[in-house]
This record gives C-alpha cells, structure tokens and sequence, in this order.
C-alpha cells in the first residue's frame, strides 16, 4: 500500500501524519509553498544544466573557430552562473524574507494561552503555566487559538517539531525559544524529537491534540485535579505499592506524596493514549510490560525495570495508574 | 640560471613560518572572540566574587615581548644579508629577557589560581587558557632559542639562516599575540 | 615525449640521478620515505581502507533501517557506527584521499618539482593521519566509540552525559588528524609558491593546483576553530573547565559557531580538490582547454573564502535573531556563484570540444549531474523557513551525500581510473571502467535520492529505528537496496584496478594526451620525477610538443638536471623565475618516530595518565632535535 503511495502522498498531500507536505496551519502552508517554488524552478534549472551535457554529448565535435566558441562559452558561464542565480536568487531571498515572519517567535503575552514544554532524555514534560496541569507526551490546544509554546530543556538539546504544524524549534539550555501554534481544524498531529539527544532519540514522539475550545477547557480543568484517592480494591493496592517501590522517587502524582521530578507526571496517566513518548499503547497489557521492563521497549530509557516487583503487586500498580484517569 | 641563491630572497622554512603563524594567528583570533562571545553573554563579567584583574603588571610585561623583539629582529637582519654581524649575542640576550618574562608571568599566573579557579565559572576558564596558551607559546619559543643559539655559535649556514629568519618571526607573532591578549584580558578593568 | 629512448649522455645522467634519488629497500623504505609519492600512496591505502570501513558502517545502518522496528542492532551500536561513519568518510577517508593521497602525488609532478616543499614533514603529516585513525578505530575495537554525531553536540558531548570514553577519543583523535592536516595545508602552500617549474607563472599553474591551494589556505584558517573547539571540550570534560556549562556562565552555542565556523570551510575542502580533478580530466577527454581558465582559477579560490560566511546555515533552528539569519542566508546564496560558474565552464569546455565518454570523463559527467542535484537542495536549505522544517531530517542526508558523493567521491573515483595508469604503468580494463560507472551511478541514485521524501515526509536523521505507518517504509528500504547495490559496484570498480595492476596493458608514458606535465614524464615516474627540469610557456606544458622535444635536448646537455645531489630549483611565487636551487632532505626515520610519540602521548592523555603524557612531550621534543640534527650539506 505505501509503496503505491509514497509518490502520490507527495504530492497530494493527504497522508502520513508528519508530513512537511501535508501543512494544515498557515505558516507550515507557506513553507510548504516556499518549498514546491524551488522545487520547481530548481528542477528548470536542473535540466538546463542536463541539456548542456545532452548537447555534448551530441555534438561531439570540435568547435571550428575556438575564438567563436571561447565567446559563447563566456555567454554562457556569465548568463547561466551569475546573471541567472543572481536574478533567481533575489527573488528566492525576497520569498524567503517574507515567509520568515510567518514562523518567526510569537512575543509574549502575545497569545491568550502559553504551554511549556520541556525535553528530557526522552520524554516531553507539558505544563500549562497559571493552572496546576502538567501532562506528558500529549499537547492538548483549542482549536483556531493562537497557542505560544514555550521550549526548553532539562538536560540536553531536544528539538520540537510538529511539521504539519509549524517550522521545528531547539530546545537549548539556558535558553527558552518559542514558537506559535494555530490550528484551525481539529485532530491529533504527530511530532518527534529532531535534534540528536543520545539513545532513545529515535523513540522522543510527542501529539499535539486539537479540540473544540469546550473540550479543551473540560480537558484542562480535569487535568489540573489532583488525583483520586481509588476506593479500593487492587487500584489501594497499587497506591501504596507505588509509594514504596521507589516509583514515588521519581514520578509524581499530584495530590499524593510522590514528588519526583526524574520521570513523568503521572497524575492523569489513565487518560493518556500512550507510553514512553508514542513508544506503546496505553493499555492494561502494555503497561505491565513496561513496569517489568521499559528497556525492552525503549532501549537506555532512564527508568529502571521492576521485574523484581511480585507479579501481584505490578498487577496492584497497573490497576491503580489505569484509574488514574 | 644560477645555483648561488639570490642574497634577500627568502627561504621556503621562512613561509613555512608564516603559514604556521597564520594557522596559530586563527587560534588566537578564535581564542579571544570565545573570549568576546561569553563576555556578552554574561552580565556579570568577572562573575560576583572574582576581583577585576589588576592592570599595571600584565601591560607592563606585555611590552617585554615586543622589546625582546628587536634584537631577535637584528640576528634576523644579519642572517638575511648573508652579512657578518651582530648574530650569537643579540639572540641570547633576547632568551634571556624572555626566560625573565615568562618566570614573572608563571608567577602571577600562579597567583591568579590561587585567588580563583577556571573550574569555577565559563569567567575563569577562558581567562586561564588564554593565558596558559600564550605562555605554552613563549616556552616554545625560548626551546626554539636555546636549539638556534647552539647551533649558530659555531657559524651561518643556508640552514642556519633559515632557522633564525623563521624564529624571529615566530617571535614578533608571539609578540603581537601578547599584546591581543593582555588587551582582551585587562578589558573588564577598564 | 618521455624520456626514455635517451642518447648515452642522457642515459648517464639519468643513471646518476637514479643513484642519487635511491631510497632504501623494503619495509624500511616505506616507513623512513620522504618521497612525496610513496607517500602518497600511503595515503590512498590507508583512505581506502578507512573507506571499507566507513562503507561497512553505512551497510550495517542501512541494513537496520530496511524495515520499520528491525533489531539487527541497539540504539547504543547504531550511535556508534552512526558516529563513526561520519567521522571516517569525512576525516579519514575524502579529505585525506582528495589532499593527501592525490594532492601529495600529483601537486609535484604536476608543477614539475622532484618533491614537496618539507619531504620530511610531509612523512610526518601521513604517520599523524595514520595514527589519529588508528587511535579512533581502537574505540570502535572496545566499544566505546564515540556516540553523539559527527558534530557532536554538548551537552550531550559532556561528561555528564557522556560519560565513556568514546567523546575523548573523538576530540584527541581529531585534534591530532587536525595537526596533520595543518602540516599538509602549509607544506602545499609553500610548494605550490615556491616550487614550480621555471616558466610556470600563476596563470599557467594548472588549475589541480589552483584548488590545492584554495583548500590549503581554508585548511589552515578554518581547523583552528575546530581545534580551539576541541581543546575546550576536553577541558570541561577531563578537568571540569565551564565553557558549555550554561550554570557557570558557559554557553552550548559556543560549541555549535565554533564547529560550524569549522565545518562549513570544509564541506568546500572536501569538495575543491574534486573540483580540481574535473578541471584536470575535462580538457585531457575534450581535447581542448579548459574555456574561461581565469574565472575558474578565480571562482576555486572564491568558493574556499567565502565559505568563511556561511556557517550560521547549519543552526537556523536554534532560535537566533532573524537578521543574523538573514544575513547568513545571503551568505549562503552567494557562494552559488562561483560554484555556478565552475560548473557551466566544465559544460560549455565539453560542449565545444569533441568529448570522448572514456570512464574517467564518465565519472565527472556523473560528478556534474550530483553536484547540481546536491547544490540545488543545498539552496532549498539555505531558505530559512525550509531549512527550519527540514533541518535534523533525512533531506539534509540526502542534500550532503548527493554533494559529497557526487561532487567529491565521484571525481576522486574518475581520478583514480585517470591516474591509474601513471601510478602503475598499467591500463586498466575500459569496458568493466564503464560498467562500474554505471553501477555506480545508479546505485548511488538509487540510495539517496528516496532520502529526499523520506526527509519530507517528517522522518528525522540519526534514529536507529522508526515506526511503519508514516510513509518512510518504501524509501528505506529502496535506499538500503541502492545501498548494495552501490557496495557492488564499488567492489567490481576496486577489482577492476587491482587486477589492472598486474594483469593490465601497459600504458607508456601518456596514454590520454594529457596536457599538464604528471604526462611528461615515465609511467610509473622515477623518484627525481623528471630528469630535466622542464621550462614551461603554458597552461598545458605537455600538449606544447617543441618544449617537450626541448627537454630531451637538454637532458642531453645537461641543462638543469641537477644531478649533483637532491635538489630541486625554487621559483619565485608569482612569474615563476628560477630563484635558486634547493637541496632536498632525503629518507629519514624521524617523522615516524615522532608520529608514534605524538600518537602514544594522545592515547596517554585519553586514559588520563597526564604526567607520562608531559614525559611524552619531551620526548617529542627529543625526537624533534635528533631530527634536526644533522643539517643537509649547503647547495
Ligand atoms: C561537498 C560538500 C558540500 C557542498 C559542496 C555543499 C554545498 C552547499 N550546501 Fe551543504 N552541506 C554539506 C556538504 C556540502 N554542501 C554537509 C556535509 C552538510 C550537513 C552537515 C551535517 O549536518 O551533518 C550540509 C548542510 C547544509 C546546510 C544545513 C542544513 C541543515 O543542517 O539544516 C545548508 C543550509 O544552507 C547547506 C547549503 C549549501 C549550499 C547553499 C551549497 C552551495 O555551495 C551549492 C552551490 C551549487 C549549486 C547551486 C549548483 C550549481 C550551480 C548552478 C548550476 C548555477 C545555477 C543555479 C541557480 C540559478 C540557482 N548545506
Ligand atoms: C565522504 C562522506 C560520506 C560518504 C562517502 C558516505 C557514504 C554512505 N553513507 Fe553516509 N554520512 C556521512 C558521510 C558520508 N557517507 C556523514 C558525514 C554522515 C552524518 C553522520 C552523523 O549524523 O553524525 C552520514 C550519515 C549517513 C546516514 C544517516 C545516519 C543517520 O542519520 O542515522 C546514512 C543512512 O543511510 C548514510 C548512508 C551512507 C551509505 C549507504 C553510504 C555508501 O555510499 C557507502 C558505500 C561505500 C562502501 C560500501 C565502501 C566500499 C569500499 C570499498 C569496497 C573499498 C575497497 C578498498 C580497497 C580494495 C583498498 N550515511
Ligand atoms: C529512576 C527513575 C524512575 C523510577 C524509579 C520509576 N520510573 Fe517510571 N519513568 C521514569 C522515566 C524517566 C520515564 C520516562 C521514560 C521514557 O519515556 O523514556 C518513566 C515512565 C513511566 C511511565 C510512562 C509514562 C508516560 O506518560 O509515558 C509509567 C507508567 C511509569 N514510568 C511508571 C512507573 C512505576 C509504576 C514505577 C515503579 C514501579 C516507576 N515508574 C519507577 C523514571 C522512573
Ligand atoms: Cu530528544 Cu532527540
Ligand atoms: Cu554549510
């Protein structure tokens, strides 16, 4: 199916859920535009450069008056390797200085809402500043809402990058870069870590999930809840398994006493249609898995594998992070 | 078509020289603009705690160099010339000067890490390799001088013309680089 | 035009310069060489070798990527061999074939010169090359190779986030390649001023060494910066300096100008020696001169300084101010002229000539075909905005291998077919020539041109696996099929040559008609290169037929052919006037001994034993004395 796609996705710009090709905000259309102008008049020149080497080829025949060649050879070289750049070049700089402001960083408090988010080795940390919400892996926005996100990075340098979305931004330290999301349909686009962070680079895959402005505020004011305390059963269990099998060291999980900062918050983790940064599905199975052991999945995750833990007591944990929605 | 050498042409180990001051010029040049570029883009230069550095000393030193300069320019002279001359003392004076300059600046040098450390801030870590690059130059230097005074003592040779053409030059660079980094690092006193 | 069948008078001075240019017998021989074409041939085996290697590396990352969620090897090998890949083909195979093995070779006999410039040094760059490789293999052999790209990024470079010794090695490692490199630029330099033969002012040097010279002169400004960069990496990571410590007032951009400033002069390093080749074959196969020879001289020399401004291009996504953007984007689109030009004066020398398609000439049709290819997607990168999309993906992949394997690797391989029969004496077999061509051609299309949609389709660079389902599975796994196919085509091209060695007709002293003065002499050339000195009135000495049959007189009457002793006659740098003659150091076994200090001294600083490692440079210095000990008799 792909291999009859492939070529056809190009161009269409239907497809494939990273796309440069398949834009669906205004900046990412401008690049998308910028992009297929080169590509089409690149391949003009391209082919001039072929037919030259056609007409060589064909030829095949010493000129009979060198003089005669030398000039329109000069004619050439001069008209085909500055007079030409030189025109097609300023009109490619023109084009590229007026995309630029089109994905140039939105000022601040220039946009009604700001989301943080932060690159770990390898994970997204999502905060949504002003409110207690703090997720991982998914950017839940309103849709048709300008959204400034605010990158940055707790280790080392990440890359955001939603292409059908926007340009791609740096994560650096002691920076903070910024860049504007606004999306004017709904759905889920798929983003991936694009700068070289070490091992689980290739696994560092983010969503960003465009909902209708009401579901968005429903999500964000559930999100900003502390957890609840389960009412019993396996999921009691898990609660107080996961304070003390060194889980809480590392997670956190609002409205309980686990505060650690290493991993992701794990506060509303039920609700999350992923693990590990898209790695794997949230399901009951899978996320046994990975407490056993997130290597298998993702290899040099900094999470530890807890195939010591009791087979009951991982099954305690699942029942409580499922209900953690 | 002749085989005895034109008296004022330069030797090829003379460019050779200038290729390798070239190289050692785009060191320093990226050694002082990392120094420029970290500078701009911290606030607080020295940082909070580390004393400006003290001016007179270094500007005065910085000069010794240049003054050691001129009688390595004199036995550069001679050799050139293929002309008898002033050769073995003015080079030996030269070391010499410059063996006292470069104990005075291990000296302060040494004082410096005492007051503070390249370890403690991005401040400190320029400010000492700078230094102890420019210093390793000098040691160079006076090694280069004690090789060509044991040479020469016994006479010129096309050979031995080269080397005291090339060295001189290598130290009126080490000279000049002296002057870049003594102005870099006195900046913020000013 | 050789001078082989020589009069008696000839046959005694040649008989003499043999004895005198002698060198010693066997192993020896080759490890206290001086001559710049033993030399050089080092260099081609060595690069090659390391070529195998990088090759090797590639089929294993291609093999992974074939199919989405493969596990032929983890993440932690894939970032080594990813790593080491680049490394190899950059530092230790392209640069060090283009300049050290076809520089070396061909620079002397091209100028008419019986050797470089420093001999000895020029021993002492190959023995500091061979051993900046060695020392970098020897991480992959334990394992811990170095991980975090070609350009290795800090923080990830840091200690704290990488703390093996694989970063290490990638910095000393380079540092000393980088020195060697350095060596080699000036040595260049000097020769290519003061070495030419009497008569060959700047407007008739050929136009091989035009592009010597540009790559030398970028080679001694540009690896400074990488060198500073390296030193202060190495001080954050052995002894706790905080250059790109960001809580200490450090700066991790610092790294990325710094590397950059490097690494952009060297794309065009990488590239400018290739260049020259092309400027070397096309007339010899057109059976003309090379049309507008001024403005290519003058465009090979603007590419290597204005290459200089451009290096901010490769961190369009870090969030700098637009106008520095701007202005680097500018930067980047100038440079297209004078790439431009070369270009189109290669074209309109073939089309007014009467090209024969012989391999070699092949090779550079498909050389122009890439670099167009690779130069026109180099300015789709230049365009900020879309380099902001597209930068970290596979299209910047596709972008830099189609340039540097079309516009480097594919003259450096027409370059070894057209040389082969000067090194050896031997043809090599033409029809399978073609055929590898072509192989080769299709295979290289065949890897890299799917890595243009895939790097549109959103897949980022540097991942050791990816999921199905985003459109890339096609294209991965087309590329790792061109990229077997491509491995065959080099084999058979590789057989092709060896075999040609032993088995080949052979070719006489100029089997092409070449018209630079490496044709003027026997194929394989002696040691004394020429047994005259010849004078040259024009760009293509050799197609210059009276001066040639002077030569032979001259031989006969002893006319500057310098058969007292090594020597050589030194020019001035820009009319070419004979200005003296020079005596040449012959066969040392220094630069050996000094490349294995220098080699075991950086290990010892790798494995952080810094006091024997001070012992070490006294020894170096040791090494160096003893070298200088014994002066050449005066000339
Ligand atoms: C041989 C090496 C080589 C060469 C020659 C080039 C040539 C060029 N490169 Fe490339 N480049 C690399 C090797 C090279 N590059 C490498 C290795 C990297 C990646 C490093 C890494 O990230 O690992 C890179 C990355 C790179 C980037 C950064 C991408 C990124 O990481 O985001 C950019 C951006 O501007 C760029 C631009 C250019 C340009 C404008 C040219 C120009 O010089 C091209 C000029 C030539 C032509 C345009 C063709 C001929 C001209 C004509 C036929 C005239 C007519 C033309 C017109 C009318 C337009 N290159
Ligand atoms: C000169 C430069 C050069 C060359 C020639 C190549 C050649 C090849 N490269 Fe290149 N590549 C780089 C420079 C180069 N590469 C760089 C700089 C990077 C970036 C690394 C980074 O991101 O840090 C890179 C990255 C890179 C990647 C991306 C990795 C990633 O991002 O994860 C891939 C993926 O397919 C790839 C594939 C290949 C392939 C298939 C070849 C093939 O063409 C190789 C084919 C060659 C052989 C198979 C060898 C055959 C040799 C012989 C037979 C010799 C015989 C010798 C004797 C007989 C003496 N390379
Ligand atoms: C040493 C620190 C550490 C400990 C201890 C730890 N984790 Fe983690 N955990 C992490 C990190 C880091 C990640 C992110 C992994 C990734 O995506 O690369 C993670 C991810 C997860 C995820 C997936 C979260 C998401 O949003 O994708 C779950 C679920 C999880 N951990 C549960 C647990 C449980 C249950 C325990 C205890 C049994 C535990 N963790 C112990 C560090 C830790
Ligand atoms: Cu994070 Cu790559
Ligand atoms: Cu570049």
């Amino acid at each position: 199916m792909a291999a009859a796609c492939a070529p056809a996705v190009l161009a269409s710009g239907c497809g494939p859920n990273q796309s440069i090709t398949s834009p669906v905000t205004d900046p990412a259309r401008e690049i998308d535009t910028l992009w297929w102008a080169m590509f089409a008049v690149g391949m003009v020149v391209f082919l001039a450069v072929m037919a030259l080497l056609v007409l060589a080829f064909v030829r095949r025949r010493r000129a009979s008056d060198p003089a005669e060649a030398d000039r329109i050879s000069y004619a050439v070289i001069l008209g085909g390797g500055m007079f030409a750049p030189v025109v097609l070049l300023a009109v490619l700089f023109a084009f590229v200085i007026r995309v630029m402001p089109a994905v140039s960083a939105p000022e601040p408090g220039s946009t009604r809402l700001t989301v943080e988010v932060i690159g770990h080795q390898w994970y997204w940390e999502v905060r949504y500043p002003g409110t207690g919400a703090v997720t991982a892996n998914e950017i839940h926005i309103p849709v048709g809402t300008p959204v400034r996100i605010v990158a940055r990075t707790a280790d080392v340098i990440h890359s955001f990058w939603v292409p059908r979305l926007n340009r791609k931004i740096d994560m650096i330290p002691g920076r903070s870069n910024s860049i504007e999301l606004d999306v004017p349909r709904p759905g889920t686009y798929r983003g991936q870590c694009s700068e070289f962070c070490g091992l689980g680079h290739a696994e560092m895959a983010f969503e960003v999930i465009v909902q209708p402005r009401n579901a968005f505020r429903a999500w964000l004011d559930h999100e900003a809840q502390p957890a609840q305390t389960p009412s019993g059963g396996a999921a009691l269990t898990g609660e107080q398994e996961f304070q003390s099998a060194s889980c809480a060291d590392c997670h956190t999980i609002r409205g309980t006493p686990a505060h650690g900062r290493v991993g992701p918050d794990l506060t509303h983790l039920g609700g999350r249609r992923t693990l590990a940064a898209l790695t794997i599905p949230n399901t009951a199975g899978d996320l046994m898995q990975w407490i056993r052991n997130p290597q298998g999945w993702k290899p040099g995750s900094r999470m530890p594998g807890f195939a010591s833990l009791p087979a009951a007591a991982r099954q305690a944990l699942v029942a409580y992070l499922e209900s953690l929605r | 078509m002749t085989s005895t050498p034109l008296p004022r042409a330069r030797p090829n180990g003379w460019y050779g020289m200038l290729i390798l001051v070239a190289t050692e010029s785009a060191i320093f040049g990226t050694l002082l603009a990392t120094y420029a570029y970290l500078r701009f883009r911290d606030p607080s230069w020295p940082p909070p705690g580390v004393a400006p550095p003290s001016v007179t000393a270094p500007l005065v030193l910085a000069l010794v160099p240049v003054a050691a300069s001129v009688p390595m320019g004199i036995a550069s002279r001679t050799a050139r010339l293929r002309r008898a001359g002033p050769l073995v003392a003015p080079i030996v004076l030269a070391t010499l000067v410059q063996i006292a300059y470069l104990a005075f600046q291990v000296h302060l040098f040494s004082d410096d890490l005492a007051r503070f450390s390249p370890r403690d801030s991005a401040y400190g870590s320029i400010y000492f390799t700078v230094l102890a690059v420019h210093h390793a130059h000098v040691a160079a230097g006076i090694l280069l001088d004690c090789w060509l005074i044991a040479r020469v003592r016994t006479g010129l040779t096309e050979y031995r013309r080269t080397a005291v053409m090339a060295i001189a030059l290598y130290w009126y660079f080490v000279s000049l680089a002296g002057l870049a980094v003594t102005a870099t690092i006195l900046s913020p006193a000013w | 035009m050789a001078v082989e069948s020589a009069a008696p008078a000839a046959a005694q001075r040649i008989d003499r310069l043999d004895r005198i240019w002698a060198g010693r017998p066997g192993l020896t021989g080759w490890l206290t060489t001086t001559d710049h074409k033993r030399i050089g041939l080092l260099y081609l085996w060595t690069s090659l070798a390391f070529f195998a290697a990088g090759g090797a590396e590639a089929l294993v990352m291609r093999t992974q990527l074939a199919e989405p969620r493969q596990h032929v090897v983890g993440p932690a090998t894939y970032d080594q061999i990813m790593t080491m890949h680049g490394v190899t083909m950059i530092f230790l195979f392209v640069i060090p074939l283009s300049i050290g093995a076809f520089g070396n070779y061909l620079v002397p006999l091209m100028i008419g010169a019986r050797d470089m410039a420093f001999p000895r040094m020029n021993a002492l760059s190959y023995w500091l090359f061979l051993g900046s490789g060695l020392l970098m293999y020897t991480s992959l052999l334990l394992g811990m190779a170095p991980d975090a790209g070609w350009f290795d990024y800090v923080p990830l470079a840091s200690r704290r986030f990488s703390p093996g010794l694989g970063i290490d090695f990638y910095a000393l490692g380079l540092i000393l390649n980088g020195i060697s490199s350095t060596a080699a630029a000036a040595n260049f330099l000097v020769t290519i001023a003061k070495l030419r033969a009497p008569g060959m002012s700047l407007n008739r040097m050929p136009l091989f060494c035009f592009a010597i010279l540009a790559t030398s002169f970028s080679l001694v400004f540009a690896l400074p910066a990488l060198t500073t960069d390296l030193v202060f990496l190495e001080l954050d990571r052995k002894l706790g300096f905080r250059f790109f410590d960001v809580a200490h007032g450090g700066d991790p951009l610092l790294w990325q100008h710094l590397f950059w400033i490097f690494g952009h002069p060297e794309v065009y390093i990488i590239v400018l020696p290739a260049f020259g080749i092309a400027t070397s074959i096309i007339p010899t196969f057109t059976r003309r001169t090379m049309t507008a020879f001024p403005l290519v001289a003058v465009a090979e020399l603007l590419v290597a300084f204005i290459g200089f401004g451009v290096w901010v291009h490769h961190m369009f996504a870090t969030g700098l101010p637009a106008v520095t953007m701007v202005f680097f984007a500018a930067a980047s689109l100038i440079i297209v002229i004078p790439s431009g030009i070369q270009i189109f004066a290669w074209c309109m020398t073939m089309v007014t000539g009467r090209p024969e398609y012989k391999t070699p000439l092949l090779f550079i049709v498909g050389f122009i075909v890439f670099f167009v290819f690779g130069g026109l997607s180099g300015i789709t990168l230049a365009a900020v905005p879309f380099d902001q999309q597209v930068t970290d993906t596979y299209y910047v992949v596709a972008h830099f291998h189609y340039v540097i394997w079309g516009a480097a690797v594919f003259p450096l391989l027409g370059g070894l077919y057209y040389w082969f029969p000067k090194v050896t004496g031997r043809m090599y077999h033409e029809r399978i020539g073609q055929t590898t061509f072509w192989l080769v051609f299709a295979g290289t299309n065949l890897t890299f041109f799917p890595m243009h949609i895939s790097g549109l389709l959103g897949m980022p660079r540097r991942v050791w696996t990816y999921p199905g389902g985003l459109g890339w599975n096609v294209e991965n796994l087309v590329s790792t099929i061109g990229a077997f196919l491509l491995t065959a085509g080099l084999v058979a091209l590789f057989a092709n040559l060896i075999v040609s060695a032993y088995r080949g007709a052979p070719a006489g002293a100029d089997p092409f008609r070449g018209g630079t003065l490496e044709w003027a002499t026997t194929s394989p050339p002696p040691r004394y290169n020429f047994a005259v000195i010849p004078y040259v009135t024009s760009a293509y000495p050799c197609w210059d037929v009276d001066d040639r049959a002077d030569d032979r007189r001259r031989l006969e009457a002893g006319e500057l052919v310098l058969e007292e002793n090594h020597e050589t006659p030194a020019t001035t740098p820009v009319d070419g006037r004979l200005d003296e003659i020079l005596h040449m150091p012959s066969e040392s076994p220094w630069p050996f001994a000094l490349g294995v200090v220098a080699t075991l001294g950086t290990a010892l600083v790798l494995s952080d034993h810094f006091l024997i490692a001070a012992a070490g440079v006294a020894l170096a210095a040791a090494v160096l004395t003893l070298w200088h000990a014994k002066e050449p008799a005066p000339a």
